[in-house]
């Protein structure tokens, strides 16, 4: 029976996955005692040439060590796996015994000041192996060298944190770059983030997407637009076909408009008509150039078409989209 | 909600506890041979800081601050509905923004706790946020907002203007709330359990239209929707590779209901079809829609060697739904194609739809020499669904009863795929340049059968090849540089409005020009033409910010931050207008000036009395096919009391006005004053 067959197979992969957890979790608490006075590491550091140990660093750089001892990287000071106990400093900037000794800039690595792929390479020697990454080959961010370190503050100086978190934080950074995108948000019909209401990564995943203009997914592939707008999410028995061949910003400006409803046209039967034209394509055919029906536009009832055509976004009880 | 506000504004009395023997405990701490490393460094970084601060207590367990206050608006001096649908903030008490951290030193259920709150009080968008995380336990966060959605622009959707009747007839009055949950287990570890919960829901009422031959009835609406999304896989981060295998469901309804009792409701036409009125008299429509969608995915990321990394991700969902429509509806109502005047029709309609969707995207990143990268990545992007709805429309005609049984079935695929090389070379340290080719192609077609109507069959085809060239450019430290233009030819586009033979450039640049000065531009140009007989499409627009952020003496008396960004569009389309088929073109301009400015004046201090003036805002002007103005000035002053309490007030100007839609201008002034208490 593939009923009995379904249980089976769920008690095994939960066996599985507590089995792993188990593991996982006594491999976790192996560690702890391992790691557990916080000044040894840094008396061990010296023992590899070349090195100075995060103690040292901290003697001139102490507002920095500060700051790193809160953020998620003391991780690496402290934990034995990671294999830079007591270095955690040195893990990024390289040895740092000569440094310490001269105290010259010349003799010690700086992430800020290298090229974005070396300065990725560095990060990523621990966090490649991340699903954040997953997508990285997609992202413009990598392609445009904008190195992690363009959004993350490695020592979380002034906070604990190693990203903006709040939604109005997370607007800022973006639009230190993204000015234009930034200002789309200042016109009339927007979605709400410059009241931080929402912030830029609810949209966008800042690390790389499957889909174009780096968004994020809703339920594993659908568009993250469906997140919010689950009414729109279809599927539907009858489709409007832009919907699913090009997305939302076929028809709405995705950040910002003047227009109502942040269409991508003043008018809603502009933006019906520039598609539904009448004109025949035949060199290379396009979907959807046949009119709607007679109709005569100079009458008020017809200038906006979706008084009748009310699920323009699909329908599951009509083919013309009227209910 | 109202435990929300409870429970924010309980905090700060929370915060007014003293932190019971914490200090005291610290030292005790560092005794123990068996401590956590984490709660060793953190007390010894406690002990230090008590050594070096007068302040006896070193860092407080718990930090943060609580804003609240009272709310007035003044008057909307013109469009209502319009400031509804683009401001909509009221008169009242407010938690204007609440942001608690706790940090138990000893680390018990948590390391540490965030707790923020923002828009509390009946605003439009209220959102809390609660994070807890225990170091290589557990991370479990918890996101909710309560967004409105209130949308009644007049001049949208108002067949009935003409008549000097302001009513949008596709309006709502809504709030969406969203609740996300997400809890990661042992976080850190090479084997992490991961599971999450989603929940959105819309309700609220609004207007929409019912739809019969010969005229449509503008009819109350209540929408009432609901998804529930429901995941959970485990990760393994391991030192080369990882992996992601997650799956998980969702669950929708949508139970929107259209009713009318009683009454003449004569429609937007108001004149007679063969001599008669048409009318509704009572109206009772209800969508029962059920949804449900199951998906999996897998992602891994493998540092194969040092000179390779391979991506690849699959992802698979396959939502559906069931629908049962039920619509019973009286008046004058008319048939078209038989001319047939009926006073009542029963619509009974149950349809289902499958919408399979399949994602799989592979790519690598070579480094055969030291400064040569190639990325080359694929992606293949396929949804197949069908569907097929039955229905019987039953019309009850003085002549006597007619039945019309319909079964109607539909399809719907697109296949899209993508394959992209990139060249990266960093020429030197400071110069970096790419060339890179991308290829798209794909198909698409779209059927309901039987053909009737307007929505039977269209397919269209895709094929693109686009060149990609860019320079990231660092000539010193403080300078910025990067540009990146693409030109793609196309031999096949899905939509006339489609990019087709395209041109875009984009450049960003970042200069800090002192220590205090740090200027930003960023421009965008895209040019489209299909130049294909039946489409002349000619599409332009230009985008250029300048951005400035200026802090002089480190900030010590405020600073100064503004941009200003200016957009063209110009695009130009013919089609066939449908009463008589003469050739039309959609013309379509904005050219638009948008500033932001924010002046921050630090008044000298004298003891605790320090106020901060903030004074500025933003407005958006634009010319063309919608000439709008929209203006948001603000203004507020923080002023300490006491070391933990600042009063602060603030005032807000909303004008907005359309040259062509004079009706929908509003301004009104918000002024608002509160409390802060910080801990």
């Amino acid at each position: 029976m593939p009923s009995i067959d379904l249980s089976k197979r769920l008690r095994r992969l939960l066996v599985a996955v507590a089995s792993l957890t188990l593991l996982a979790a006594t491999g976790a608490a192996q560690d702890k005692p391992a790691a557990a006075p916080a000044d040894k590491p840094a008396a061990a550091a010296p023992e590899k040439p070349g090195y100075a140990g995060s103690e040292a660093c901290a003697t001139c750089h102490e507002d920095i060590s500060k700051a790193f001892d809160k953020s998620p990287h003391h991780q690496v000071d402290v934990n034995k796996k990671k294999g830079w106990e007591g270095r955690a400093c040195e893990s990024c900037h390289g040895p740092a015994q000569k440094h310490s000794e001269t105290t010259s800039v010349d003799d010690i690595r700086n992430p800020a000041k290298m090229t974005a792929a070396a300065a990725d390479k560095t990060c990523l020697t621990c966090h490649l192996n991340q699903p954040t990454h997953a997508g990285r080959l997609q992202s413009s961010h990598a392609k445009d060298q904008v190195s992690c370190t363009g959004c993350h503050k490695v020592h979380a100086d002034g906070g604990t944190k190693l990203v903006a978190r709040k939604n109005a934080a997370i607007n800022a950074q973006c639009s230190g770059c993204h000015i234009t995108a930034m200002a789309q948000f200042q016109k009339p019909m927007h979605h709400r983030v410059p009241e931080g209401a929402m912030s830029c990564v609810d949209c966008h995943n800042p690390h790389g997407s499957v889909r174009p203009a780096m968004a994020k997914s809703f339920a594993s592939n659908e568009p993250g637009c469906f997140k919010c707008h689950g009414d729109k999410r279809g599927p539907f028995p009858f489709e409007h076909a832009p919907m699913r061949f090009e997305g939302c910003a076929a028809c709405h400006e995705s950040h910002g408009s003047a227009n109502p409803r942040m269409l991508t046209r003043q008018e809603v039967r502009l933006v019906c008509l520039e598609c539904h034209a009448n004109l025949p394509v035949s060199k290379a055919p396009v979907a959807g150039v046949v009119p709607p029906a007679f109709h005569d536009l100079r009458s008020p009832r017809y200038q906006n078409c979706t008084v009748c055509h009310q699920k323009i976004h699909g329908s599951h009880v009509d083919r013309n989209l009227l209910r | 909600m109202k435990t929300l506000l409870l429970f924010v504004t309980l905090l700060p009395l929370l915060a007014q506890q003293p932190p019971a023997a914490a200090p005291a405990a610290e030292p005790k701490q560092e005794a123990k041979p068996d401590a956590k490393p984490e709660a060793k460094t953190e007390a010894k970084a406690d002990a230090k800081d008590a050594q070096a601060s007068p302040v006896p207590t070193a860092e407080s367990w718990l930090t943060g601050s609580i804003d609240f206050g009272y709310r007035w608006r003044t008057d909307v001096a013109g469009s209502v509905p319009t400031y509804r649908s683009i401001v909509n903030l009221g008169s009242g008490p407010k938690i204007f923004g609440a942001d608690f951290t706790l940090i138990d030193p000893k680390h018990r259920a948590f390391d540490r706790l965030d707790v923020r709150a923002y828009s509390l009080g009946d605003d439009p968008y209220s959102s809390f946020y609660l994070s807890a995380k225990k170091a290589r336990t557990y991370d479990l966060r918890a996101d909710y907002r309560n967004i409105a959605y209130y949308n009644a622009v007049p001049s949208y959707a108002d067949p009935l203007l003409a008549r000097g009747v302001m009513l949008s007839e596709q309006s709502y009055d809504t709030h969406r709330r969203f609740s996300s949950f997400s809890l990661d287990i042992l976080p850190g570890n090479w084997f992490v359990p991961f599971f999450a919960y989603d929940h959105n829901s819309g309700y609220g009422t609004g207007v929409t239209a019912f739809v019969t031959d010969g005229n449509e009835y503008p009819v109350p609406n209540r929408m009432n929707d609901l998804t529930n999304l429901f995941r959970g896989g485990v990760r393994f981060e391991l030192r080369r590779f990882h992996a992601t295998l997650e799956g998980g469901g969702t669950t929708y309804n949508d139970d929107q209901n259209l009713y009318q009792n009683g009454g003449t409701n004569l429609g937007n036409v108001n004149t007679r079809v063969f001599g008669q009125q048409l009318s509704l008299t009572n109206l009772a429509a209800s969508y029962g829609i059920h949804g449900t969608s199951n998906f999996s995915k897998g992602l891994f990321t493998a540092n194969a060697t040092s000179w390779l990394d391979v991506y690849g991700q699959f992802l698979f969902s396959q939502p559906d739904s069931d629908v049962r429509y039920q619509q019973l509806a009286s008046g004058n109502l008319f048939l078209q194609s038989q001319i047939l005047f009926y006073t009542s029709q029963q619509y009974l309609l149950s349809s289902v739809a499958k919408l399979p969707h399949t994602t799989a995207n592979l790519g690598f990143e070579l480094r055969p020499l030291r400064r040569i990268r190639i990325l080359e990545s694929w992606l293949t992007d396929r949804l197949h669904g069908t569907g097929s709805a039955n229905s019987a429309l039953t019309l009850n005609a003085t002549s006597g009863a007619q039945q019309i049984s319909s079964l109607l079935a539909s399809s719907i695929a697109t296949n899209y795929s993508q394959q992209q090389v990139d060249v990266i070379f960093d020429v030197n340290p400071k110069l970096t340049i790419r060339g890179g080719h991308r290829y798209v192609w794909g198909d698409a077609n779209y059927a309901v059968l039987p053909v009737a109507g307007l929505n039977s069959a269209d397919q269209g085809t895709l094929r693109r090849h686009v060149g990609i060239g860019a320079i990231t450019y660092r000539p010193f430290h403080k300078l910025s540089l990067t540009g990146e233009v693409e030109g793609a030819s196309s031999g096949g586009a899905y939509f006339r409005t489609s990019l087709y033979d395209y041109q875009k450039v984009r450049g960003q640049a970042r200069f800090n020009a002192t220590n205090t000065l740090t200027l930003a531009a960023d421009f965008t140009v895209l040019r489209n033409d299909n130049p294909n007989a039946g489409v002349k499409y000619n599409y332009a627009a230009n985008q250029a910010s300048l951005s400035l952020f200026w802090s002089p003496l480190s900030g010590k008396f405020g600073d100064l931050q503004g941009s200003y960004t200016r957009t063209q569009m110009k695009s130009d389309i013919g089609f066939l207008a449908p009463q008589d088929l003469s050739q039309q073109i959609s013309s379509y301009r904005d050219n638009g000036h948008t500033a932001t400015a924010l002046l921050n004046i630090k008044v000298p201090a004298h003891g605790v009395f320090a106020p901060k003036i903030t004074a500025g805002g933003s407005f958006y002007i634009s010319s063309g096919s919608r000439p709008t103005s929209y203006f948001q000035p603000i203004a507020t002053m923080r002023i300490p009391l006491c070391k933990n309490v600042a009063w602060f007030s603030e005032w807000r100007y909303y004008g907005y006005g359309e040259s062509f839609y004079l009706y929908e201008g509003f301004r009104t002034h918000l002024v608002s004053t509160g409390l802060r208490l910080t801990r």
